[in-house]
C-alpha cells in the first residue's frame, strides 16, 4: 500500500512535478485528443462500406469499369425543389450498377428498375428515413426530430400514390387499397383530401333506410346489426359490436321511423306457388345475368358473382315478399339511384323470379331472435345511438342529420409523427403498424372508440395501410409539375328520351361513355362509329357474349321494339368518333382476289389467329373476341381504323400495333367483311 | 542558456518593428516587467505583481481560468460553427446534419462546443461557489460579486439561446416552455414573451433573435464584463487569500513574483 502510493507519487512528480514538463505532457494528451476527430472520420462506417464494395468488385468479370464508375467519398443527390438531401448511395454504391443483378447482399444490391431516375428524386421520397445521414442506424431508424424511419418494402408502392393520384399498372396494392378506402364507406365518416384539393369520394353505395320497414322486418335488422358478415360473408358494412339491447332499440327505432311507400305495400297476391318446373326461376336467373352483379354462396362455400349488388345467398331471410315484387318490376321506384338496371319483365317473370330469390334462404338464419315491442323509451334510445354511432354517414335515416367531420381527418395520416401517436403496449413503433393495427382493431385503442370492425384480410389491410400512407404531407407541398392527376369520372349525361331511357336500364353501371360509368363492360364513346345498325338491334334484343371466356356478360333487359330503336337510333347517330369517316369505306363488297390476299396476310404475315378466332375449327386463340361474325357486326370503317392503331380508338387496348401499312389494312379488311357467321344465322333461321 | 540563440532574441526585441508595438523597452528590471504589463492593453486588467501565495492551485483551484478557458474554446469553436449554420427554418437543422455527417470533423466542434458549454456552466457555479464559502465576496470585492453575478447570468442566458439553434424537437419545447415562464410576469409579461420570441409561438423570428443574441450580443457583453470583472481583481488587491490559511515561508513572502509562471 504505502509502496504503491509511492509508486504514484513518484510517476506524479515525473509528469507534473516541473511546470514545463507539466505543459509538454499535458500538449501531449491534447494533440492525441485532437488525432480523435480525423481518426473518427477515417474510420467511419461509409468508408467500411466503400473498401467492402470495392473488394466485392475486386474479382468480377467486369472490374475495370466497375471500378472507373465508382467514385469514392461521400455521393449526394440534391433536390432544392423536393428538399430532398439524399447520401445514400455514399453506401448503395451498386445501385445503377446492371452487372451486379447476382449480388444480393445489402447495401450492394441494384435497384429493381423503376420508370424514374435515381438522381432526379433521390430515395426518401419513396422510401422515406433521413436522407442525409451516413450511418445506418441514423439513415434507416432515426426518429428523434420528426424523421421518418424507412418503410418495409410491402408499402413502397405509397411513395408512388404520393404524386400518382391515377391508378399505375406497377401499383396493384396502392390501386387496391384506393378503391377499398372508396368502396368500404371510409370516406363517409374520414375526409381524405387530395393534393389536388378534391376530396376522395365514396363509391359505396348504402342504402336509404327511410322505407327500411316496407323491405325487411325488425328481427332481420337486429340480427344483421349484430353481425353483418352472418347473414353475408360479402358484407362490406362493418360490425358495430352492439350489445344485444342496443341493437334491439337500433331495430326499434329504424322501423318505427319508417315510412312505408305506396308500391312496397300495395297487396299484391303473395302466393308463391312453386313452378312447374324449379329449373325455370334459375334460367331466368341465368338469363339476366344477375350473376354479373350479385354473388351467391355456392355449397362449396365459394362466392361466385360480381360484387356490384349484394350478396343473395340468404336474401329470403331478408326482403318481404312484397317488396321484392316490387323492386323486380322497377328498383327506381324504391331507389331512384340505384345501379341496378330496370328490367323489363313480364308479371310472371316478376313472380318466378321473385319466387326464385325468395327461396334463397337460411332456415336457421335469425331462428333465436325473439323482440319484444319496443316501448318508446326503447325508440328514443335507438335514435340516440344511431346519431352516435354516426349510422346517418352512410344511410339515409328519417329524422338523423347526416354528420359533419365525424371522423379524424386523414389528409396527412401518412406523415403523422411517431411523437404523437400512442401505441399499444408491445407494439412496434411504426407508422404502418399503427395504421394497420388501427384497421385490423380499431376498438383495441381504448374504451369509447366508435370506429367498427372491418372484416378485411391482412392482404386488403395491407393495401389499405398502403393507400392511407400515401397521403403524406410531401404529397401536399409537391411541385405542381410533378403530379399526375386522377382520372375523374365526368358527369356525362345523355340528353333526351334516349338518356332516360339509358338512366334507367343504368347503363353507366357497366359501361362508360365519354369519361363516366363503370368498367365492368365495353367502354362505348365511339360504339356509333363501330357497330352496325342491325347487330346493335339483335344484341339489345338478345345479347349474346363475344368473348367466350368472360363469364360477366350484358343482361338481357326485356325492351320493346320502340326502345330498342330509340336506342339504337341515339347511339348511331352520337357516338361517333370524328377520326372514323364511314364513307371513305362503304360497305362494298370486295373481289374474291382482295379477300383472298387479306386471308394471307391475317394467317401468315400478322397471325391474328393467335388471338381470334375466325374459323373455329382451325384457330384457337381466345385472346381477343371472336371474329366469326365480325362482317355483321363492326363497320369496315372501324376495323379499318382499328388494324391501323388500336391504341388510338381505345387506349390501353392490349391488340399489338402492327404497323400495319394501308394496303393490308384494306385487304384485311375486306377479309374480315365476309365473315358474317353465315352458318350461325342459318341455323337460328 | 546559448549566446547566440539570447542574441537573436535581443536582437529582435531591439528592432524598431519590435519597438513600435512594445514601447516598454528590453531590460529585466522590475521597472521594465512592471512597464510591459502596464502598456499592454489586455495584461493591464492584471496587477503587476502578484503574490505567490495568491496563485497557488490550493486557493482558486483555478475556476477562474479554467472558466475563461472554456469561453475561449466557445468563441472559436462557435466562430467555425458560424460558418456553416443558418438561422432559417428549414435549413437550421439541416445545417445541424451536415455538420453531423459530411464536414470535415464537424461533429467534433460541434461536440467541442457543447461540451465546453455544459463544463462552462458548470464551471461558473463551481467558481462561484468557491468565492462564496472563501469568504471572497466581502468588501472591498462586493462590487465585483455583483459583476461575477450578471456573468452568471450572461453564462445562463448564452447556454440557453444556444439550445434553440439546432432546432430539433428538444429544442423547440425546451424554448416554448422556457419562454412561457415569461409570460408569467405580472402585467407586461406577454409584452415580454411577445419581444422575446418575435411572435406569439416558437418560429422562424424566434431562430434569427435567439441567434442574434447567442452570437453577438450576448457574446459582447460578456467579453466587456469579463473585462471588467478582471480589472476589478487589480483594483481591489488582487485574488483573496484567507487570513487563516497556513502562511508560507517568510522568504517566499518577502519575495515578489510576477505573473509568469517560473
Amino acid at each position: 500500500m504505502q509502496s504503491l502510493r509511492k509508486s504514484i507519487s513518484s510517476v506524479w512528480r515525473a509528469l507534473f512535478g516541473d511546470p514545463v514538463r507539466a505543459f509538454g505532457v499535458v500538449s501531449l494528451l491534447l494533440l492525441a485528443v485532437l488525432a480523435i476527430a480525423p481518426a473518427k472520420e477515417h474510420f467511419s462506417e461509409w468508408h467500411s462500406y466503400q473498401n467492402r464494395y470495392l473488394s466485392l468488385i475486386r474479382d468480377r468479370g467486369d472490374a475495370v469499369s466497375l471500378r472507373r464508375r465508382f467514385q469514392p467519398g461521400i455521393q449526394q443527390v440534391w433536390l432544392p425543389q423536393l428538399g430532398v438531401v439524399d447520401r445514400c448511395a455514399t453506401c448503395h454504391e451498386g445501385l445503377t450498377e446492371a452487372s451486379l443483378a447476382d449480388v444480393h447482399a445489402q447495401p450492394f444490391r441494384q435497384h429493381p428498375s423503376i420508370p424514374h431516375k435515381l438522381d432526379e428524386f433521390g430515395c426518401v421520397i419513396c422510401h422515406r428515413g433521413q436522407g442525409a445521414a451516413t450511418t445506418v442506424a441514423e439513415a434507416h431508424q432515426s426518429e428523434r426530430a420528426g424523421e421518418e424511419p424507412i418503410l418495409p418494402a410491402r408499402y413502397i408502392e405509397s411513395g408512388c400514390g404520393q404524386c400518382h393520384q391515377n391508378a399505375l399498372t406497377g401499383t396493384p396494392h396502392l390501386n387496391q387499397g384506393r378503391v377499398m378506402l372508396a368502396r368500404y364507406g371510409c370516406v363517409r365518416c374520414h375526409t381524405a383530401k387530395l393534393p389536388d384539393g378534391s376530396t376522395v369520394v365514396a363509391t359505396d353505395d348504402p342504402p336509404s333506410l327511410m322505407h327500411v320497414a316496407d323491405k325487411t322486418t325488425r328481427a332481420w335488422i337486429y340480427s344483421w346489426l349484430k353481425d353483418p358478415q352472418a347473414y353475408a360473408s360479402t358484407a362490406t358494412m362493418p360490425n358495430y359490436k352492439l350489445s344485444n339491447s342496443d341493437a334491439s332499440d337500433i331495430s326499434a327505432f329504424l322501423v318505427s321511423s319508417s315510412t312505408p311507400r305506396v308500391g312496397d305495400t300495395a297487396a299484391v297476391e303473395v302466393k308463391f306457388t312453386a313452378p312447374a318446373d324449379p329449373a325455370v326461376g334459375a334460367t331466368l336467373y341465368g338469363e339476366s345475368f344477375c350473376a354479373s352483379c350479385h354473388a351467391v354462396q355456392n355449397a362449396a362455400g365459394n362466392i361466385v358473382g360480381g360484387n356490384v349488388g349484394p350478396e343473395l345467398t340468404r336474401v329470403g331471410n331478408k326482403a318481404k315478399p312484397e317488396w321484392m315484387r316490387a323492386w323486380l318490376e322497377n328498383p327506381r321506384s324504391y331507389n331512384s339511384t340505384t345501379l341496378m338496371p330496370h328490367y323489363r319483365f313480364t308479371p310472371q317473370q316478376v313472380t318466378i323470379m321473385a319466387g326464385f330469390l325468395e327461396a334463397k334462404l337460411d332456415s336457421d338464419y335469425g331462428t333465436n331472435v325473439h323482440l319484444d315491442a319496443a316501448t318508446p323509451q326503447q325508440i328514443a334510445h335507438g335514435k340516440k345511438l344511431t346519431a352516435e354511432l354516426g349510422c346517418a354517414a352512410c344511410h339515409e335515416i328519417n329524422g338523423v342529420k347526416k354528420p359533419e367531420n365525424f371522423a379524424p381527418d386523414l389528409s396527412r395520416i401518412g406523415s403523422k409523427a411517431l411523437a404523437q401517436i400512442v401505441f399499444l403496449p408491445g407494439m412496434e413503433h411504426s407508422l404502418p403498424r399503427y395504421i394497420s393495427s388501427k384497421i385490423q382493431q380499431p376498438r383495441a385503442f381504448g374504451p369509447g372508440l366508435k370506429m367498427p370492425q372491418f372484416t378485411l384480410t391482412t392482404a386488403q389491410t395491407s393495401d389499405l395501410t398502403n393507400a392511407l400512407l400515401a397521403l403524406t404531407d410531401r404529397s401536399h407541398t409537391m411541385p405542381d409539375m410533378l403530379r399526375v392527376a386522377a382520372v375523374r369520372d365526368t358527369n356525362y349525361q345523355p340528353a333526351g328520351h334516349a338518356g332516360k331511357l339509358m338512366a334507367d336500364l343504368a347503363c353507366f353501371s357497366c359501361h362508360r361513355i365519354n369519361g363516366r360509368g363503370g368498367d365492368m363492360a365495353p367502354d362505348l364513346t365511339f360504339e356509333g362509329s363501330s357497330v352496325q345498325r342491325q347487330w346493335l338491334d339483335d344484341f339489345l334484343k338478345n345479347p349474346n357474349t363475344l368473348r367466350p371466356s368472360l363469364i360477366r356478360r350484358m343482361p338481357r333487359l326485356n325492351l320493346t321494339d320502340g326502345d330498342r330503336k330509340e336506342l339504337t337510333d341515339y347511339m348511331l347517330a352520337v357516338y361517333q368518333s370524328p377520326a372514323i369517316d364511314q364513307d371513305s369505306e362503304p360497305l362494298t363488297t370486295n373481289t374474291p382476289a382482295v379477300v383472298e390476299h387479306g386471308r394471307q396476310l391475317f394467317y401468315s404475315r400478322y397471325a391474328c389467329q393467335s388471338c381470334h378466332i375466325v374459323d373455329p375449327k382451325t384457330d384457337k386463340g381466345y385472346i381477343g373476341p371472336t371474329l366469326t361474325a365480325v362482317g355483321s357486326r363492326l363497320t369496315p370503317a372501324w376495323i379499318y381504323a382499328w388494324l391501323k392503331n388500336p391504341q388510338a380508338l381505345r387506349p390501353g387496348a392490349i391488340e399489338p400495333n402492327q404497323n400495319v401499312s394501308d394496303e393490308d389494312a384494306r385487304a384485311m379488311t375486306a377479309f374480315l367483311m365476309t365473315q358474317k357467321g353465315a352458318s350461325k344465322q342459318v341455323a337460328k333461321r | 542558456m546559448p549566446v547566440q540563440e539570447y542574441g537573436i532574441v535581443e536582437r529582435l526585441r531591439g528592432s524598431r518593428v519590435w519597438r513600435s508595438v512594445f514601447r516598454s523597452g528590453t531590460g529585466t528590471s522590475t521597472l521594465h516587467r512592471s512597464l510591459a504589463v502596464q502598456q499592454n492593453i489586455f495584461l493591464h486588467l492584471f496587477a503587476t505583481k502578484v503574490r505567490k501565495r495568491m496563485i497557488r492551485f490550493n486557493v482558486t483551484w483555478f475556476l477562474g481560468t479554467l472558466t475563461l478557458g472554456t469561453f475561449f474554446i466557445l468563441v472559436i469553436t462557435g466562430v467555425l460553427l458560424m460558418l456553416y449554420y443558418h438561422p432559417s427554418v428549414p435549413q437550421a437543422y439541416a445545417d445541424m446534419k451536415d455538420l453531423q455527417f459530411v464536414v470535415s470533423s464537424g461533429l467534433f466542434l460541434r461536440n467541442l462546443h457543447r461540451w465546453s458549454a455544459q463544463a462552462m456552466v458548470f464551471l461558473v457555479f463551481a467558481h462561484m461557489f468557491k468565492v462564496f464559502y472563501r469568504g471572497a465576496y466581502r468588501t472591498p470585492r462586493e462590487f465585483n460579486w455583483v459583476i461575477g453575478v450578471v456573468l452568471l447570468i450572461i453564462t445562463l442566458l448564452l447556454s440557453y439561446t444556444g439550445y434553440l439553434l439546432p432546432w430539433d424537437q428538444l429544442a423547440f419545447w425546451a424554448i416554448t416552455v422556457g419562454s412561457n415562464l415569461s409570460s408569467t410576469v405580472p402585467l407586461i409579461g406577454n409584452k415580454i414573451h411577445f419581444l422575446l420570441l418575435g411572435g406569439n409561438q416558437v418560429n422562424a423570428n424566434a431562430l434569427l433573435r435567439f441567434y442574434v443574441l447567442h452570437c453577438v450580443v450576448l457574446p459582447l457583453a460578456a467579453i466587456i464584463f469579463i473585462a471588467v470583472h478582471f480589472w476589478r481583481i487589480r483594483k481591489d488587491g488582487g485574488l483573496y487569500v484567507q487570513q487563516s490559511e497556513p502562511k508560507m515561508k517568510a522568504v517566499d513572502d518577502a519575495a515578489l513574483a510576477t505573473t509568469e509562471v517560473k
